[in-house]
């Protein structure tokens, strides 16, 4: 038990919730605000289309890459989910989802076979992406008439829950189980904490890659799709936002910035906690430029324990200061021998 | 004391390797060398740098294919297309670089690449087996769920030992598995390599440090020049039999008293260099016009002074001077900037700008001084490109040519060459300087570092071949286990220098 | 004594994650060589060769030609109005892109806090009209320079990783822009900045910024040690280190000089609007690190020029006026764009990774 929660993974996580829920449960009364289980609704509305971007993103990062294109598939997948799911709720988040994974699935592709960095891939998939959606809907955003579907995905299940982000709840279950029960899980560890050595131990990274930028994309879509239905309407430019905070509850979730390391519960652990504070600075009508400035701060944290410029250079203090206090002891025993050609022998 | 053999009666050995041989670009690396390896048994290779055991090795594990002869396993004639080929056909190779994710558990890693494991984890089935294999490698104080960064190098090599045994290996290749290891971590590895071979598989051992191969293996096998030498039981060879068939004639270096430069104030004096776990109390007073040669294996700590001096270790601590200067030797560019220049042992990694021209790595070190107040004159960039082009023996027609398309010896010239002609360079330190070049520009980079000293450079290199440490230093240093345990100024016997470096009584 | 070859090893990939850490060339690096002067460095040219012609030169020749030939085909394309048009489309996005092109030459890859630092940049200008035309662009220069700077040094001194300090610093720059601003929207009180709008010769000044701030990056990044050094830290950081480059320092200059770019595209938006709110600068941050991309620099860093900048902004406002007067729609000029960098991008990667041992 002890080393759970010595582990980085496990301990950010938990450290960020626990810190989080405090502030959820002892803000509002300080500013006044009443905190109602409405409230906490609304946080895990929030969370829903949060929780599956983080989760997608975290496992790339997991493997030691990056997806900057989740938000392009988000929107795309609430478009195609809107454009085909008029009539059918279902049809349409089959055909997102769908969607998604062939645009994960070539992007994986293009990143394994191609031995391309997946940083410039996805962002230009991003833009093309982004492209995509506005051309389908004519730059305007697309309205959803089916009703039954927006009030279903909303409705509330054991008063702060709703469809949605019961979905959510269940993919992250599915990712527990997946990679903690297979060996999937070890395989994406080992990509992203040396790739390399993976390779020689036999793992089949590229097999591996292209299954994980299918799933990131099939998350993104699915959760574009069930937002749309849920605004009863598609939005072609939900701008840079979602995929920072995603990156901010996947660090808060435990990710390493290099990779090799994270959970899908710490995932869903850092995605709560992002969602939870959105919801304290809403109900506290914290100004806008607090919030930022807790994001940066937050942000920077996780930085500084993850550079590694910085332990050097605290190694070179530490030297710098054992030789300073080995010179005053030198000096006051007058050694004085400097060698002249003189060897150290033992 | 040798290990013990497997006395089970056997037909049939657990590979016969038949008149295997390798060239490259035309010049042959290894010449028709057999040798069988029984099962159980600890069999070591030995041999001097470029005798051919790297080669050997890795045509043993896959990642080379021979030109001619036969790869045997337990009787059959084997095709090693790829390590993950011959890790199925049972040969397993542990070497410096480890191929264990320090990310993933003891038991993560152990189960990695396994072909034969469920896609569902049976975990406490594979925890058991697990336990066992570690229990019978002597880590019977790990847990299988521990984080592999918590162990020691020692116990990750043999980690990735027991994943080898996990995955049925019958034959573990290691590498210089010792080179970097603390005695009691060296006695660690050796106690579980003999547990290895007690469960039939066998070991093949590669290791320079020749009184350890004495002590733990069953035979040894020589490599001189690509070519075998002899097969021998240990129990029958001693440290000074061993180290004549590896070097033959021994070569042997006449005195040749260089006088060091008459101003005794151009000097490196180094005081207790220390770097923690890698070097201990390193002290020498470098005087320009002479070469020191630090002469040491593979975890020895040459390389480990050199890195320290220029910035690269940022835990060492001891005191530099040069020229009656303090060098601020923690910082790369301070310690640049007092006048040390580095060539590493690993030019294409940490050494040139593969990207980009010869001339443009001939002056990357230099731009400040080719223009005023940051602005560089075109003319005098093309003018101090051809020059050291010419001195680094390139010819200046070279260089706009892709350093990537040099060879090896043009490349080191260029690494080594963009340190020379400055008045502001005054130690020159070289970490293997001819590694990976050929006879011709070995020679012709020895060349460039004697007239390097006799212009007044301070010259410190550290090497580990033998021909090389004889003729090029003037002063000799051997280390071992990361101190200093000899200086030689006058001739010396190669037999002599190569004990030095590989054998003796380590410190407890 | 016989040489062995070396082993090929897998490339460096072990979690790059983000971005090509430190020492790591997790990227492409190319062979290139240039025939012009015998010694001048390969660095701006792309590789893979066929003779003496890129691959990438023939593809982005191609792309033009059809663009002409589209073009003529088009009408008003080849008017004075349509040129100018584009021009000044593409003037502040350019004059961003080639800023960002030096952080990627020195190994930064990509900064996501661009259109955040415009605004700042922005609002600072437009505060600070009362004051005189040359003092405000001074102040708004400084305070560009002045946020993007810190980040630079942290990233040289400290390896930190770019994307998510910029993230961060994106929060940071995003909350300063809402404080000074109130949440409002900022308007000047004089009008000190009109002669910004001007078009002398019926160019708007930005493009000839463009033109200048373009030369003047190139020649720092060919002319200056430190501009060479860039080249070299972006290319082997490692290396670099050991040979004693000061990695720090450069890099913060690099940025520096980034931020100055940045704010420079601000003070243009904030002229052109007359106002600044906190979304003024919108997608600045991707259009000018596609038009980086579009170029031709590669994103690993050691790659790459200010020209080769403007040529993929040029490019880009081409085709999307292009596109454009041929009546397709925002959205579908954007999915040209985001298909034209991939593409760009694979072909710099395939090139390079050819001549890599």
């Amino acid at each position: 038990m002890r080393r759970l929660l010595t582990r980085p993974e496990t301990l950010v996580p938990a450290v960020s919730l626990v810190v989080v829920v405090a502030i959820f449960i002892c803000a509002p009364p300080v500013t006044g605000a009443d905190l109602t289980r409405f409230d906490v609704y609304n946080a895990l509305q929030g969370f829903a289309p949060l929780g599956l971007l983080t989760l997608g993103l975290g496992i790339t990062m997991i493997a030691g890459e990056f997806d900057l294109s989740v938000v392009g598939t988000y929107a795309l997948g609430g478009m195609v989910a809107v454009e085909t799911g008029q009539s059918s709720a279902l049809l349409g988040v089959a055909a997102a989802v769908a969607v998604g994974a062939a645009i994960g699935a070539i992007q994986g592709g293009l990143i394994a076979k191609l031995k391309i960095p997946s940083l410039p891939v996805t962002l230009a998939t991003y833009i093309a992406l982004l492209g995509l959606t506005s051309a389908l809907s004519g730059g305007l955003s697309k309205t959803y008439t089916n009703p039954g579907a927006t009030f279903w995905v909303d409705k509330t299940v054991v008063t702060v829950f709703s469809p949605r982000s019961l979905i959510t709840l269940a993919a992250f279950v599915a990712a527990a189980l997946v990679l903690g029960l297979t060996k999937i899980g070890r395989e994406l560890r080992a990509i992203g904490g040396d790739r390399r050595a993976s390779r020689v131990a036999g793992v089949r990274v590229d097999r591996n890659l292209v299954g994980l930028f299918t799933v990131s994309g099939t998350l993104a879509a699915l959760a574009g799709a069930l937002l749309s239905y849920s605004y009863a309407s598609a939005n072609p430019d939900p701008g840079l936002q979602p995929l920072v905070l995603a990156v901010v509850a996947a660090l808060l979730g435990g990710v390493s910035l290099t990779g090799g390391r994270g959970l899908p519960f710490g995932l869903l652990a850092g995605a709560l906690s992002v969602a939870l504070l959105a919801q304290v600075a809403a109900i506290t009508s914290l100004p806008d430029y607090a919030t930022q400035l807790l994001y940066a701060g937050l942000l920077v944290v996780v930085l500084g324990i993850d550079a590694p410029g910085l332990r050097q250079a605290i190694d070179r203090l530490l030297a710098r200061s054992r030789a300073r206090t080995s010179l005053l002891a030198d000096a006051s025993n007058q050694a004085g021998s400097v060698s002249d050609g003189t060897t150290g022998l033992s | 004391m040798t290990g013990s053999v497997n006395t089970e009666p056997k037909s049939v050995a657990r590979a016969a390797i038949s008149d295997l041989s390798r060239s490259f670009a035309g010049i042959p690396a290894v010449r028709d060398v057999s040798f069988e390896v029984q099962a159980g048994e600890i069999h070591a290779i030995c041999g001097h740098n470029g005798a051919g055991k790297s080669t050997v090795v890795k045509m043993l594990s896959g990642q080379l294919a021979p030109d001619s002869g036969e790869i045997r396993i337990d009787g059959a004639p084997v095709e090693l297309h790829s390590r993950q080929t011959a890790q199925r056909l049972g040969v397993a190779l542990v070497d410096q670089e480890l191929s264990v994710v320090p990310a993933l558990t003891v038991l993560d890693n152990m189960l990695l690449g396994d072909l034969a494991a469920p896609v569902i984890n049976r975990r406490r089935g594979a925890v058991a087996r697990c336990r066992e294999v570690l229990d019978d490698i002597g880590l019977d104080h790990i847990q299988p769920g521990q984080p592999l960064s918590s162990l020691s190098i020692g116990e990750r090599q043999l980690v990735e030992v027991a994943r080898a045994l996990n995955q049925n290996a019958r034959l573990v290749i290691l590498d210089e598995p010792t080179a970097t290891l603390s005695d009691r971590e060296s006695q660690r590895v050796f106690a579980g390599v003999r547990r290895v071979v007690a469960r039939g598989c066998s070991v093949v051992y590669v290791s320079h440090r020749l009184s350890e191969v004495l002590e733990l293996c069953d035979t040894v096998t020589v490599l001189r020049d690509g070519m075998l030498i002899a097969t021998t039981p240990a129990k029958e060879l001693t440290v000074d039999q061993l180290i004549r068939q590896m070097l033959g004639e021994a070569p042997r270096r006449l005195a040749a008293a260089r006088a060091p430069d008459s101003n005794p104030t151009h000097a490196l004096r180094i005081e207790s260099l220390h770097v923690p776990d890698r070097l201990d109390d390193f002290t020498l007073t470098a005087q320009a016009g002479r070469i020191y040669a630090l002469a040491g294996q593979l975890g020895s700590g040459t390389t480990d002074v050199l890195r320290a001096l220029v910035g690269l270790h940022p835990q060492a601590t001891g005191r530099v001077e040069l020229r009656d200067r303090a060098v601020p030797f923690r910082d790369p560019v301070r310690a640049t900037a007092a006048g040390i220049a580095f060539v590493s042992n690993d030019r294409k990694s940490e050494g040139l700008f593969l990207g980009a021209t010869v001339a443009a790595n001939l002056i990357a070190t230099r731009l400040p001084t080719l223009g005023r107040a940051g602005v560089i004159s075109g003319r005098r960039a093309r003018q101090a490109a051809r020059t050291l082009a010419e001195l680094s023996g390139l010819g200046d027609r070279r260089v706009a040519e892709p350093v990537l398309a040099l060879s090896g010896g043009n490349q080191q010239k260029v690494f080594v060459g963009r340190c020379l002609g400055r008045d502001d360079v005054f130690a020159l330190l070289l970490d293997e300087p001819t590694r990976g070049v050929d006879v011709g520009g070995r020679a012709a980079i020895h060349q460039l570092l004697r007239d390097a000293a006799d212009a007044g450079m301070i010259v410190l290199f550290s090497s580990t071949e033998l021909d090389e440490l004889l003729e090029l230093g003037d002063v000799i240093i051997p280390m071992r286990a990361g101190r200093v345990v000899g200086r030689y100024e006058g001739g010396v016997d190669g037999a002599v220098l190569l004990r030095d470096m590989t054998h003796g009584e380590d410190a407890a | 004594m016989t040489t062995e070859n070396d082993h090929r090893s897998d490339a460096a990939h072990s979690g790059p994650a983000p971005l090509p850490s430190s020492g790591q060339v997790g990227g492409p690096t190319a062979p290139g060589t240039r025939r012009t002067g015998a010694t001048e460095p390969a660095h701006g040219s792309s590789s893979l060769r066929v003779g003496q012609i890129g691959l990438l030169e023939v593809i982005i020749a191609a792309v033009v030609v059809a663009v002409v030939i589209t073009g003529a085909t088009t009408s008003r394309f080849f008017s004075l109005d349509n040129a100018r048009a584009i021009l000044a489309s593409a003037a502040t996005v350019g004059i961003t892109a080639v800023g960002a092109t030096l952080i990627m030459i020195v190994g930064s890859a990509v900064s996501l806090a661009i259109a955040q630092t415009a605004t700042v940049a922005a609002m600072v200008f437009l505060s600070t009209q009362q004051l005189g035309l040359g003092v405000a662009i001074v102040l708004a220069v400084l305070a560009g320079l002045g946020l993007t700077a810190v980040q630079g040094a942290a990233v040289g001194y400290w390896s930190a990783n770019p994307i998510v300090l910029t993230i961060a610093s994106g929060f940071a720059v995003g909350g300063l822009a809402t404080w000074i601003s109130g949440g409002s929207t900022i308007y000047p009180k004089v009008k000190a900045y009109s002669s910004l709008n001007a078009t002398p010769l019926g160019v708007p000044v930005a493009v000839y910024v463009l033109a200048g701030v373009a030369l003047v990056a190139q020649w720092v990044l060919r002319r200056t040690t430190a501009g060479r050094q860039m080249y070299l830290i972006g290319e082997n950081s490692a290396a670099a280190r050991a040979a004693g480059l000061p990695v720090g320092r450069v890099t913060a200059v690099a940025w520096a000089l980034f931020g100055v770019c940045i704010a420079v595209s601000g003070i243009f938006l904030a002229s052109f609007n007359m106002s600044a709110t906190s979304s003024l600068s919108g997608t600045l941050t991707l259009d000018a690190t596609a038009a980086v991309l579009v170029g031709g620099t590669a994103i690993a860093g050691g790659k790459g020029s200010a020209l080769r900048t403007l040529c993929g902004v040029v490019l880009i406002a081409l085709i999307s006026d292009l596109l454009l007067l041929r009546g397709f729609s925002t959205g579908q000029q954007l999915l040209v764009k985001g298909i034209l960098v991939l593409f760009v991008v694979i072909v710099v990667h395939l090139s390079s990774s050819r001549g890599r041992r």
